[in-house]
């Protein structure tokens, strides 16, 4: 949901206001938007360090390129776009996407049957149990960028399959075989660490 | 429904792409079934645990994301002063390259400036006419060590 849809100043007139010449209307929009543009960076690029730096740079460039922005389409899948593709570069100049070998075993590992443990579903809960985090954080970091942006759009910020396939420039289906795997591999890193 | 037909529809499931209709007969089998049960608690889970994740993240980067706008218009303004810093470089770049090449030219251009004016009718030329009334060639060659100069007569005026 962006800003518009709760009710506040639209994206639109924010852009016009910058374009304008009044850098604080911008500032708005970063203020609008920092959350989610860290949620996704991190969810791609695994560090917060580096995440920091995406959002910082993807604005940037966002501020620069705002006259090429094209009213009436939305602000945050425009902006997502460059966010997705400046963490993606990221990654790939990064060690760690050297360091996490993919292992297509995850996906043919048995089920058992269910018992006492209860799957984290808040940061508390995961920071309670560091070495499912690492896990986790392992197995987002396995999954290619393209698979691991998709989840990261889907379960994170919540987009709509339209909306990812907007800011990835691929078709719809793309999104949903893609979605179908980084979950696969997610729900079998879940399943290992509680079956190990 | 049996154990395959569950597990597909688990993932559709938490795709958000299984019809209303399916989801008791799923729940039904889910129920009996502790394997099916196990999967679709893992699958319903990968979403929550990824949100997790990424809010750990978020919460020990705060204070930098809460600074963020003061990140980004120091950028801009770094980046303000780059541009108008190598735009200032293009406007004015032409006056040292203008200047090297006047310096050159100084430098190496032939010698022997001391040498008379002279008309090609004084010296040993090698005249040639052309196809027309008007117009006479003349090359001037005075050796090898100069530049042949050639003279276009015409009307009989140079």
């Amino acid at each position: 949901m962006n800003e518009r849809e709760r009710g506040g100043v639209p994206d639109d007139a924010l852009i016009r206001t910058t374009l304008a010449g009044d850098d604080g209307a911008f500032g708005e929009l970063v203020e609008r938007y920092k959350g989610r543009a860290f949620a996704v960076a991190v969810g791609i690029v695994g560090d917060g360090d580096d995440a920091l730096d995406v959002v910082q740079d993807s604005f940037i460039k966002a501020y620069y390129k705002l006259k090429e922005f094209r009213f009436g389409s939305n602000f945050y899948t425009w902006f997502y776009r460059l966010l997705v593709n400046q963490a993606i570069d990221r990654w790939r100049k990064s060690a760690r996407s050297a360091e996490v070998p993919f292992d297509e075993s995850w996906l043919t590992e048995d089920a058992s049957p269910p018992d006492g443990f209860a799957y984290p579903r808040t940061p508390e809960d995961l920071a309670r149990d560091r070495e499912l985090g690492d896990a986790l954080q392992r197995a987002v970091d396995a999954l290619p960028e393209y698979h691991r942006a998709v989840i990261v759009l889907r379960e994170v910020d919540g987009m709509t399959y339209d909306e990812i396939a907007e800011v990835l420039g691929c078709s719809v289906g793309t999104v949903m075989s893609r979605l179908h795997y980084a979950r696969g591999k997610l729900k079998e890193s879940l399943k290992s660490h509680r079956e190990g | 429904m049996d154990c395959g037909t569950a597990l597909g529809k688990i993932i559709a499931k938490a795709d958000g792409l299984l019809p209303r209709e399916e989801e008791a007969a799923l729940a039904g089998h889910l129920a009996g079934c502790p394997a099916c049960a196990a999967e679709d608690a893992a699958v319903s889970a990968a979403g929550p645990a990824l949100r997790a994740l990424i809010g750990i993240r978020a919460m020990e980067k705060a204070p930098a994301l809460d600074a963020m706008w003061t990140r980004v218009r120091a950028g801009i303004e770094e980046s303000r002063e780059t541009r108008r810093r190598s735009s200032w470089i293009a406007r004015w770049v032409w006056i040292p390259a203008a200047l090297a090449l006047a310096v050159s030219a100084i430098l190496f251009y032939p010698a022997g400036t001391d040498r008379s004016p002279f008309h090609p009718s004084t010296f040993d030329v090698a005249v040639e006419d052309v196809e027309s009334d008007v117009a006479t060639v003349a090359l001037v060659d005075k050796g090898e060590d100069l530049p042949r100069v050639i003279w276009i007569i015409e009307d009989a005026e140079t």
